[in-house]
């Protein structure tokens, strides 16, 4: 019997998206789907060390970089380094802390979430809420910076790992809610009367039915970690050189933005691009899920 | 994999279309120059404000303690000496009319010039000369120099408060007074025409205090107000200034903290009369602009910088690694990420200062000499195979977006193909500066030396004298000791013959280079830009600027004179609104 009303949100939502054609869902879809692409075969495709200087082909006679040719699609980084490369290996690093800061948060926004929900108005729903108010008190990339600072080396994983465990402070108020109204309704009543634990009713039915929420916030949430993360890189903050990452592609090029300004485009267009499809896709799957809109 | 190609290609051509129109539409003309008022008119003029600006700043001002780099610009305008140095690095009297220096070497007689008189006009004598030399030298300062000044009887007295006066310095009347050495010190006279020891007000007292007023005899004062603290200072012309008719200027100005972008952007409206700290690829924009090119001039090449191994740690213990790094480093390659600013390295003495010897090779890149050093460390490393080398990632530590933040990418490169690989670790600039000097503590990183004085002891003697290592703030960073460096650095110092002299710090200088402490690489020289209304302005070789002489004739633009102190003190010193304006003319003293 829960069984039968339990729902796949989360499947749901894409092939409704696809099926009204979502216009948000789909264009947000491609644009991940060319970030992933081109993270994917970037390096594969260029011939370029993204580490590597030129020294030869890759520096002007006024001994600045080079702009966009068919040597260098995109021209040139301040130390002669073939633009493109190092951003499709930007790319990389940029998703994959996008993707994996958000998976941390999301993990344990959720947790945090639906026992906070399920036990509303207790200790344990007090307690958790409370770190959940001192947290948001602080903006998210003050508290951010001033951990990436604090912390001796940052790699990828000390920096995915600072925004994954700062990050899930707003998914868990969002998934409290969600659960606070799925503990009064019939099927979770039903599920108790049947004597499953209440371990096995979060697991069971409130985590596939705040599954929808999560996937929109987390889908939206890989675009706050983008941005946090190149946030934290062109203020010095992230991960150190000569590993690329686009903010600190941002930062590199600004110094010759009058001269070079592809330097900063490439990397601002794909931060802005990246974001941009993140937010569409979550805003189409939030689409989707809205009964409202069906 | 074609269509992915053909889509890709595709993409490439719009990304270099959108790119090339990009780059049309944010590579402007660099905008006119300001003319002078005046053209063909070389009669100076008086009035007017002379302002520049730093990413910078200074925290204190006081001849007793200026460890800060923009400090001795501002304190040439402030404080007069006894000597000084001249716009082409001599030596040359100031306060003093004339001084003779005894056969042995040992004796220096000054006798001052009569009437001349402080910023609150009591007069400068013997006994003020006394008093600051005292005030500067006396253990309670923050003077990083005092060292410099030990050959001085009585200085170890002093600095141990076993004595209240330095028997080194007499006074022998009113306007005589008397330096005594222990013993001969060629380094005397440059160190003596810095600003440590240049004679302060009374209002300074026997003893360093950090809430005085700057007071001294330059040409320019600082008024009550005048330094906003972080913000920016503005010196006003001493009235009283012993040389008659200078300077021209009413007021020099300077601001602290301006970003790169907005120094170029209050230079082009004119709001900034000189640019000094460029962004890196402007100043070439500048220099092949020939409406610019005429007001633009390097200054000297005064820093050396390199990356500093420490001696006591592995692996740079090893003496073949070491060599090994010195050689893969290819400064001409390394360079051209600043071009227009750097200079290759292969000695620790920069070509601006005594005791640089062009016909010393110092170090040079040599990769098979460096794969050689690699194999007799213990660490054979195959180019071919990419196999061996140093087994574990040496860690670098610099810090946050600086040059060397570059350097070291580009270095990396370099040691990468002698089997060496670094973790490059980034801390903020002063956690940076506190770990590099903590003995035991950082193994490699970047270092480099501003000339205190112009000789080559003002760069040996600190970064590699045995004398110069300490548990904190080491300025030694690769605690480097070699007793026989240590004695020629020591002779030379004594030595009196200018020839001689260069000879023993040339030996030093082998040494040095064949052991690698360092591998140098670069020398830092600023480039300076003015407008033409800037007159008689020239990079000063010791100070940076000396706007004594400078002056400024311009009816065009935002600047007149800006009053910064309440109740527009300026226009009160000066009258009304004149200042700048190619005010009335009076003649060249």
């Amino acid at each position: 019997m829960p069984r039968a009303v339990v729902q796949v949100p989360a499947a749901r939502a894409v092939s409704a998206g696809l099926r009204t054609r979502n216009r948000s869902a789909l264009v947000g879809s491609a644009i991940v789907a060319s970030l992933i692409a081109f993270a994917v075969l970037g390096p594969i495709l260029s011939s370029h060390d993204p580490y590597a200087s030129d020294f030869v082909n890759g520096i002007s006679p006024e001994k600045l970089p080079v702009g966009p040719s068919s040597t260098f699609w995109l021209g040139t980084d301040r130390l002669f380094r073939d633009e493109l490369s190092r951003l499709a290996s930007g790319a990389r690093i940029s998703l994959f802390i996008g993707i994996a800061a958000t998976a941390i948060a999301t993990v344990i926004g959720g947790i945090v979430g639906i026992i906070a929900g399920w036990f509303e108005g207790r200790l344990v729903d007090a307690a958790l809420m409370r770190v959940v108010d001192v947290g948001l008190a602080f903006p998210f990339l003050l508290l951010v910076m001033a951990l990436a600072a604090a912390l001796d080396h940052t790699t990828p994983v000390t920096v995915l790992l600072t925004l994954g465990l700062t990050g899930w402070l707003g998914t868990a108020r969002i998934i409290r809610a969600k659960t606070m109204q799925l503990r009064n309704l019939d099927f979770v009543t039903a599920a108790r009367a049947l004597g499953q634990t209440t371990p096995a009713i979060m697991v069971r039915h409130i985590l596939p039915n705040v599954a929808g929420p999560l996937l929109v916030v987390a889908t939206v949430s890989v675009a706050q970690m983008i941005l946090a993360e190149s946030v934290l890189s062109y203020l010095g903050a992230g991960i150190a050189p000569p590993t690329p990452t686009w903010g600190h592609m941002l930062f590199e090029g600004q110094d010759y933005f009058s001269t070079s300004p592809w330097i900063s485009l490439a990397p601002a267009l794909a931060i802005m691009a990246s974001v941009l499809g993140f937010n569409m896709l979550g805003e189409g799957l939030r689409d989707a899920l809205d009964p409202r809109k069906q | 994999m074609r269509s992915i190609r053909a889509s890709s290609s595709r993409l490439a051509r719009g990304l270099v279309l959108g790119l090339g129109l990009a780059t049309a539409g944010c590579s402007k003309e660099l905008p006119a120059p300001i003319p002078t008022a005046h053209p063909g008119d070389p009669v100076p003029r008086h009035g007017g404000m002379l302002t520049s600006a730093t990413f910078g700043e200074i925290r204190a001002l006081d001849p007793a303690n200026m460890g800060d780099g923009l400090v001795p610009q501002i304190l040439q305008s402030l404080f007069a000496g006894l000597i000084d140095y001249d716009l082409e690095g001599k030596i040359v009297p100031d306060l003093a009319e004339r001084w003779t220096v005894s056969e042995d070497g040992t004796t220096f007689r000054f006798v001052l010039r009569e009437g001349v008189r402080f910023h609150d006009g009591d007069e400068v004598t013997a006994d003020d000369v006394k008093r600051s030399v005292e005030r500067a030298l006396h253990p309670s300062a923050p003077n990083p120099f005092s060292s410099y000044f030990a050959s001085l009887a009585g200085y170890d007295r002093f600095v141990a408060k076993k004595s209240d006066h330095l028997d080194g310095v007499t006074v022998n009347g009113r306007y005589v007074v008397t330096f005594q050495l222990d013993k001969p010190d060629s380094s005397f006279l440059p160190v003596l025409a810095m600003h440590p020891m240049r004679p302060v007000c009374k209002s300074g007292g026997d003893r360093y205090v950090d809430t005085w007023l700057p007071c001294g005899a330059g040409p320019f004062k600082l008024l009550p107000g005048g330094w906003d603290r972080g913000r920016e200072i503005t010196v006003v012309r001493h009235e009283g200034y012993f040389r008659p008719g200078l300077p021209y200027l009413d007021a020099v100005r300077m601001v602290f903290h301006a970003n790169l972008t907005s120094q170029r952007f209050n230079f082009a409206t004119g709001e900034q009369d000189l640019l000094r700290d460029f962004l890196a690829p402007e100043i070439l924009k500048f220099q092949a602009d020939p409406r610019w090119k005429p007001y633009g001039e390097y200054e000297l090449d005064k820093q050396v910088a390199g990356m500093s191994m420490n001696t006591e740690m592995a692996p740079f213990d090893n003496i073949e690694l070491r060599r090994a790094v010195s050689a893969a480093i290819d400064r001409d390659k390394l360079i051209l990420i600043r071009a227009s600013n750097l200079r290759p390295a292969h000695v620790p003495v920069p070509p601006a200062v005594e005791g640089y010897d062009p016909t010393l090779a110092g170090q040079q890149f040599d990769l098979p000499a460096a794969l050689e050093h690699m194999r007799r460390a213990g660490y054979r490393y195959d180019p071919v195979t990419r196999t061996g080398g140093y087994p574990k990632p040496i860690p670098y530590l610099t810090y946050a977006q600086g040059l060397d933040e570059y350097m070291v990418q580009v270095a990396m490169q370099q040691l990468a193909r002698i089997g060496i690989t670094l973790d490059v670790r980034i801390v903020n600039y002063s956690t940076f500066l506190a770990l590099r000097g903590r003995r035991h503590e950082t193994a490699f990183g970047p270092a480099f030396w501003a000339q205190d004085y112009p000789e080559a002891g003002s760069f040996l003697e600190p970064l590699f004298h045995s004398r110069s290592i300490n548990d904190e703030d080491s300025n030694n960073s690769a605690f480097y000791a070699n007793p026989r460096v240590d004695e020629l650095i020591d002779r030379a110092r004594r030595e009196l013959d200018a020839e001689q002299r260069k000879k023993t710090y040339r030996e030093a200088q082998v040494i040095i280079c064949d052991e690698a402490p360092w591998a140098f690489t670069h020398y830092y020289r600023f480039y300076a830009q003015w407008h033409p209304y800037v007159h008689d302005y020239k990079p000063h070789p010791m100070w940076t600027t000396d706007p004594t002489r400078t002056w400024i004739d311009r009816t065009s633009g935002k600047i007149a004179a800006r009053s910064i102190f309440s109740g527009d003190a300026l226009a009160k010193l000066f009258g009304d609104g004149t200042a700048g304006r190619g005010a009335p003319r009076s003649a060249p003293p």
